[in-house]
C-alpha cells in the first residue's frame, strides 16, 4: 500500500512537472486571440459598411474611425505578421494593388507578382466619396484570408521556437527605424504618431508574455531599460506628425534598442532558418554601419578566399584591370573612362556617356559604383542579378566596351603580369581549368568593391561620435516626413531596399526628357527587361549618399543640380507637371516644401557625402607580348 | 589453341569490356531526351565544374562516410531541392556557410552536378 502511495505521488508529480515543461506559451496564446479579435472587428467593419453612407460626412468620418482601430488591433501583431509571412501581410495592409518583386532567393527566377489589400488601400479609396462598396469589401474579404495563414499550425510552429522572438525583434527594430514613422503603409500622417505610441506600448505587453512563457530567452535589463526610455520620449512627442523628431527618435532610441538585440542575438547563441534574416549580419552593432546586411557576394569566383594578402593582391591586379582599355575593343576605352575613380566612380562631367564610336552618346547616365553592393538587383533597370554579370554585360556591350569574351581575354592573358597572377590563383577555383573572363570580372569587382564601406558624417552622427548642423537634423526630419523621401529611399542606405533588405524596389516618378517637361523620357526603364504594364518607365531606386558627387542626376542625367531634383518631386513628378503617367507610383500631389524647408533637406544630403579613400592612376599599364598593345593608355583615350 | 587461350581470350575480354567503360562514361549524366546535344555538352560543361566544387567544398561532411571513393551521396529530388534552398539561403547557417561563400554561378554548377548525376556515378 505504502509502495503504491509512492508510485502515486512520483506519478502525479512527474505529470505535473511534464505539463509545466510542455506549459502553454502566453506569447503564442495572445497571438491567437488577437487573430480571433482582428477577424471580429473585421467582420464588423463588413457590416458597419453595409449601412455607411458614404455621401454623408458624418457616417464616413464613423467608418473611417472603425478602420483606424482595425489598424491598432493589427499593428499591435505586426511584430509577427511581417516576420512570419510578409506576403500574405500584403493583404492585410499593403501600400500598393500590385507589387513585381524579386527576392534575393528568387533570382533565377522571373519577377513575381504580389498582390496587395487592405487598409491602406481602403482608406486611400475613401478618398472619393463616390468609392463603390464593392471595392471596400473585396478588400476586407483578401483580408480574411490571410488572417487564416497567420493562424495556420506551419505558421505558430515557427514562432514556437523561443529564438524566432529575436529575429522577428530585430525586424520591427529596423522597421521602426525605416518604415513605420514615415507613413509608407499609413495614408493619413495624424495618425503616423499616434499609432507608432500604441503599437510600441502592443510591443511591450509582447515582451512580457514571452518572458513568461517557457523556454524564453529573458531581455536584459539594459534592453527593458533602453525601450523605458523610447516610450518615454514618445509619449513626449506630439501628435503632429510635422513635429515628430525622427532624428533623436533613431539615434537615441532606435539604433541602441538595435545594438542590445544584436547583442542578445549573439549572447544566448540564438540563430535562424528564416529566410527573413538571410542578408542580416548578426554580429553588426549599428543600422548605420555598412556590414549590417550583404548585397552582392562581390568576390566573385574568388569567394573562399579569406586571406587578406591574396585578397589584397587580387585587388591590386583588378585596379591596373579597371583603369586598363585593353577590355576594350579598340583598346581604347576602360571601365574608369565612365567610373572615374576621382569622381566617386562615375562621371560627374557629362549628362550620359560617350558611346564606343566616340561620337554618340549612351541612353543612360552611369551609374557610381560606390555602394553598388548594397543592391540585389544591379542597372537601373534591374537587367542583372549578379556583379559578375553586370561587369561582363558591359565589357561585351557593343555601344560600350564592345569586346568579345575570348579576344578579350586573349589580349589579357598576352601580359605576363596578369597572366602570372591569374594563374597563380588557379587554386582557389578548383572548378575551372583555365583562366577565364569569370577570373577577370572578379578581381575587377573585388577592386572597385573596397570603395563601398566608407561612412558619412551622418552615421558619425547616429554613432554620437560627432555631430551635423542644426539645419541637417530639420532636413533628415523633412526627408522621412513631409517630404516623404523615405518611403522610396530606406534607412540607412536611402536606396531602394527595406527592411529586411531581400529585394531592390523599382518606382515610376516620371522624369522627363528635358527641364522644359515637355515630355516624358522614351526610356521604357524597367519594362524592357520585364514587360508588364505596372513597369513602364519604372526605374530602380538609387542610393542618395554621395549625391553631392554623382550629378547629372536620374536615369536620363537631366537634372544637372539637386534644386531640380528637389523641385522635380515637390511639384509632384510628371503627373504633377500635368503629363500623362497613369502608373506613376510618386503622389502627384505637390509636396508644398518652402524654400527654406529644401535647403533643410540639401543640407541632410550634404551629411551623406562618404570620405571615400582617394583614388590614383597607377603608374603603369602591364607589357604585353603583343607590341601593337603597349602603347595603350592608362585609363583609356576617350 | 594455347596461343588462343593466352592471347585471344584476354584479347576477347577486354574487347567485350570496351563498351561498358564506354557506357559507364557516358552514363555519368543523365538528361532528360529532349535535352539537345548542344544543351547537353553546355550542362555537361557546368555539372564537371560542379564536381569539382563538389569534392573540394562539399565533401567532408557529404560522403566522408559513405563507401565510394568520392562518396557522392545519392540525393533524392527532394533533397537537391532542399539542398539549392539551402544554399541559396543559407537556411541553416551553422552547416552552410560555405555555401554562401560561393557565387550564385558557383551553387548553379553544383545542383545541376547533383540534378543531373547518373544514380550509379561514382
Amino acid at each position: 500500500m505504502r509502495i503504491l502511495g509512492c508510485l502515486l505521488v512520483l506519478i502525479i508529480s512527474v505529470a505535473t512537472l511534464s505539463f509545466k515543461l510542455a506549459g502553454r506559451a502566453a506569447y503564442v496564446d495572445a497571438y491567437y486571440q488577437n487573430i480571433s479579435e482582428i477577424r471580429q472587428k473585421q467582420s464588423e467593419l463588413l457590416e458597419l459598411l453595409q449601412q455607411t453612407d458614404f455621401q454623408n460626412t458624418t457616417q464616413r468620418t464613423h467608418f473611417i474611425s472603425s478602420l483606424h482601430q482595425l489598424r491598432l488591433k493589427l499593428k499591435a501583431q505586426d511584430f509577427w505578421f511581417r516576420y512570419l509571412e510578409p506576403n500574405a501581410y500584403r493583404k492585410l495592409n499593403g501600400p500598393l494593388p500590385v507589387e513585381w518583386e524579386t527576392e534575393v532567393f528568387e533570382k533565377y527566377e522571373p519577377p513575381y507578382r504580389r498582390e496587395g489589400a487592405g487598409l491602406s488601400l481602403i482608406e486611400m479609396a475613401l478618398e472619393d466619396p463616390h468609392v463603390s462598396k464593392e471595392y471596400i469589401s473585396e478588400n476586407i474579404y483578401s483580408s480574411f484570408g490571410s488572417l487564416d495563414v497567420f493562424a495556420a499550425d506551419s505558421v505558430v510552429q515557427r514562432m514556437r521556437d523561443p529564438s524566432a522572438f529575436y529575429f522577428a525583434n530585430r525586424l520591427f527594430l529596423l522597421n521602426l527605424a525605416a518604415i513605420y514613422t514615415t507613413g509608407f503603409e499609413c495614408p493619413d500622417s495624424a495618425r503616423i504618431v499616434p499609432e507608432l505610441r500604441q503599437m510600441m506600448l502592443d510591443v511591450e505587453k509582447l515582451y512580457r508574455q514571452y518572458e513568461q512563457s517557457p523556454g524564453a530567452y529573458l531581455l536584459n535589463p539594459a534592453y527593458w531599460a533602453q525601450y523605458r526610455s523610447a516610450l518615454t520620449f514618445l509619449s513626449g512627442q506630439s501628435d503632429a506628425y510635422a513635429l515628430f523628431d525622427h532624428f533623436t527618435w533613431i539615434r537615441d532610441h532606435v539604433n541602441p534598442l538595435f545594438r542590445i538585440n544584436q547583442q542578445m542575438i549573439r549572447e544566448h547563441g540564438v540563430f535562424s532558418r528564416s529566410w527573413m534574416d538571410y542578408t542580416l549580419n548578426d554580429s553588426c552593432g549599428s543600422i548605420f554601419d555598412k556590414r549590417l546586411f550583404s548585397g552582392q557576394q562581390y568576390k566573385g569566383l574568388y569567394g573562399m578566399v579569406e586571406d587578406v594578402a591574396t585578397l589584397n593582391e587580387i585587388r591590386s591586379i583588378g585596379k591596373l584591370l579597371f583603369y586598363d582599355p585593353i577590355l576594350s575593343v579598340n583598346n581604347q576605352r576602360s571601365c574608369s573612362s565612365c567610373h572615374r575613380p576621382d569622381m566617386y566612380f562615375t562621371d560627374s562631367t557629362v549628362r550620359t556617356a560617350l558611346q564606343l564610336d566616340g561620337i554618340n552618346r549612351l541612353p543612360r547616365n552611369t551609374n557610381s559604383l560606390v555602394n553598388v553592393v548594397f543592391n540585389h538587383l544591379l542597372m537601373s533597370d534591374g537587367l542583372h542579378t549578379e556583379l559578375l554579370q553586370q561587369g561582363k554585360g558591359v565589357i561585351g556591350n557593343p555601344m560600350e566596351m564592345g569586346g568579345r569574351e575570348s579576344e578579350v581575354l586573349t589580349k589579357i592573358l598576352s601580359c605576363p603580369d596578369y597572366r602570372k597572377a591569374f594563374q597563380k590563383w588557379m587554386r582557389y577555383t578548383p572548378e575551372e581549368k583555365n583562366v577565364t573572363m569569370d577570373h577577370i570580372v572578379s578581381a575587377l569587382s573585388i577592386y572597385y568593391s573596397s570603395f563601398s564601406y566608407a561612412s558619412a558624417p551622418f552615421d558619425d552622427a547616429m554613432h554620437h561620435r560627432s555631430s551635423i548642423p542644426e539645419s541637417a537634423v530639420k532636413g533628415f526630419n523633412l526627408f522621412m516626413g513631409k517630404a516623404q523621401c523615405a518611403t522610396c529611399h530606406f534607412v540607412p542606405l536611402f536606396n531602394g531596399i527595406k527592411p529586411p533588405y531581400l529585394s531592390s524596389e523599382f518606382e515610376v516618378v516620371g522624369v522627363p526628357e528635358d527641364t522644359f517637361y515637355l515630355r516624358l523620357s522614351a526610356d521604357e526603364g524597367r519594362y524592357k527587361v520585364h514587360p508588364v504594364a505596372e513597369m513602364m518607365h519604372a526605374f530602380r531606386t538609387g542610393t542618395v549618399r554621395n549625391s553631392s558627387y554623382t550629378a547629372p542626376y536620374m536615369h536620363n542625367g537631366v537634372f544637372s543640380s539637386l534644386h531640380q531634383v528637389m523641385d522635380f518631386y515637390n511639384k509632384g513628378g510628371a503627373q504633377g507637371r500635368g503629363l500623362s503617367l497613369p502608373n506613376q507610383t510618386l503622389s502627384s500631389d505637390p509636396l508644398a516644401l518652402t524654400s527654406e524647408e529644401i535647403e533643410h533637406l540639401l543640407a541632410f544630403l550634404k551629411t551623406l557625402d562618404e570620405s571615400i579613400p582617394k583614388e590614383s592612376p597607377p603608374d603603369a599599364l602591364p607589357r604585353s607580348g603583343d607590341p601593337s598593345l603597349n602603347s595603350r593608355k592608362i585609363g583609356g583615350a576617350y | 589453341l594455347k596461343a588462343l587461350n593466352r592471347y585471344i581470350a584476354p584479347l576477347l575480354i577486354l574487347i567485350s569490356l570496351l563498351p561498358c567503360c564506354n557506357s559507364q562514361r557516358r552514363s555519368a549524366y543523365q538528361f532528360p531526351e529532349h535535352f539537345a546535344p548542344e544543351i547537353k555538352s553546355h550542362y555537361i560543361e557546368r555539372a564537371e565544374k560542379g564536381r569539382a566544387l563538389y569534392k573540394a567544398y562539399c565533401s567532408d561532411c557529404h560522403g566522408i562516410f559513405t563507401k565510394g571513393k568520392d562518396g557522392v551521396p545519392n540525393f533524392t529530388t527532394t533533397q537537391i531541392d532542399n539542398y539549392q534552398a539551402a544554399a541559396l539561403l543559407g537556411i541553416d547557417p551553422r552547416n552552410h556557410a560555405v555555401a554562401r561563400k560561393l557565387n550564385q554561378l558557383q551553387v548553379d554548377h553544383i545542383m545541376i552536378f547533383l540534378r543531373f548525376r547518373s544514380k550509379d556515378d561514382k
